[in-house]
């Protein structure tokens, strides 16, 4: 695991981005548990407190839970609800970017999907 | 942990410490920044009793002038144990630390050290550089202190040895009831472990911030010439030029106003801190 860190988001939102993806792509499934925020600050070198505050969000977001005693885990359904969510964020905030590019570059459905012949 | 009010301190009829406040509370990684001969040492010196200031110094509860003794046993600092006489085998070492430090934990420092390219039974004058602060590391992270200052604690080792003394700073000695003060001239390195950065130049604290805050009032802005005179008309702090495109670091902008210019991105630690000099002078 490593992150290739950018400029535009705090540290945490990144680290929160990260965990999702984890989890979307399926590399901790639900009801998993995750590393401690220890670890996770050592494994990235971070700041535990920047570390805490990426978890408080995934928390209260509802695809992390806290369990007294043993750590935290990935919540069951988490996966399906970061789907739902996502999708949404996609449709509302990526997808008008890269229509708006599809039509300055003039491209067809046919150019996206691949079947034009290069000559 | 840590509250000093108005230090100041004149060497020679210069300013060394020109009224001086800081707070540390526990649980904080400081990253004490400043270019040579700013303040730094003096600054630590005076936080362990070390250098004459006037005002006032709490730390840990303790007035370091008056009660360095019993503030030692909660404080350790790099800069003391960086004279070991070369004559020691490195097991001889340990025992000292044991017999000098109340809080040495002799099997902590056995098992850093394991980890680490120092074989016990060498003479410490027959070890590289690098070995040795390797050594001075895994005895400081063995004292069982709540505030630990590290002067350039990784000066001389390689990039695969900082980031093990980085993980092992976390891993074993870090916990919500301690401090951690490091001073380094690699601040891309440790920007992300710290939670506040403290700027000092001639004396004086030019920036005291969380890390949280930084982002939240620092931003710079990526422009192309065609939007240059509208940028530097929300007065940045600090403007650089780069490749095609100029940096511009503002302080208090809001992020809306400096979009449709450009893009906006948080500054790294090290180019605040550049920014941040070229402003105080």
């Amino acid at each position: 695991m490593s992150i290739q860190w950018n400029d535009e988001q705090p540290i945490y939102r990144q680290l929160e981005a990260h965990v999702k993806s984890l989890i979307l792509e399926l590399a901790i499934g639900e009801g998993e548990a995750l590393p401690s925020v220890r670890l996770l600050a050592m494994e990235f070198t971070l700041n535990p407190i920047t570390v805490s505050k990426a978890i408080q969000e995934l928390v209260h977001n509802g695809l992390i839970e806290k369990k007294r005693g043993l750590g935290m885990f990935v919540v069951e359904g988490a996966r399906t609800r970061l789907l739902e969510q996502e999708r949404l964020k996609f449709i509302k905030e990526e997808w008008p970017q890269v229509k708006e590019r599809i039509e300055m570059l003039e491209l067809s459905v046919s150019d996206l999907l691949g079947e034009v012949k290069n000559d | 942990m840590i509250n000093c009010r108005n230090l100041t301190k004149t060497i020679k009829d210069e300013l060394v410490l020109d009224n001086v406040s800081i707070t540390i509370e526990p649980g904080s990684i400081v990253g004490l920044v400043g270019p040579n001969g700013a303040g730094k040492t003096t600054l630590i010196k005076a936080l362990v009793g070390q250098a004459r200031v006037s005002g006032e110094i709490g730390v840990l509860g303790f007035d370091p002038r008056k009660q360095r003794h019993q503030l030692m046993e909660e404080v350790a600092y790099t800069a003391d144990v960086a004279s070991i006489p070369g004559w020691m085998k490195v097991t001889q070492v340990i025992e000292y630390y044991d017999g000098i430090h109340k809080k040495f934990d002799r099997n902590k420092a056995l098992r850093l050290l394991k980890d680490s390219s120092v074989a016990l039974d060498r003479k410490v004058k027959q070890l590289s550089k690098g070995m040795l602060v390797q050594l001075h590391l895994a005895c400081v992270l063995a004292i069982d202190v709540k505030l630990l200052i590290l002067d350039e604690p990784t000066l001389g080792l390689d990039i695969l040895y900082r980031k093990q003394f980085y993980d092992q700073l976390i891993s074993e000695f870090f916990d919500e009831t301690r401090s951690i003060i490091i001073t380094s001239h690699q601040i891309d390195e440790i920007d992300r472990l710290l939670n506040q950065v403290v700027f000092i130049n001639k004396g004086r604290i030019v920036l005291n911030e969380s890390t949280e805050d930084l982002v939240e009032k620092f931003v710079s802005l990526f422009v192309s010439e065609a939007h240059l005179e509208e940028a530097r008309n929300l007065k940045p702090l600090h403007e650089k030029p780069g490749f095609g495109k100029h940096i511009l670091t503002y302080k208090d902008v809001s992020i809306e106003q400096l979009e449709h210019l450009g893009h906006v991105g948080i500054p790294t630690v090290a180019d605040l801190f550049v920014a941040i000099m070229k402003e105080a002078g």
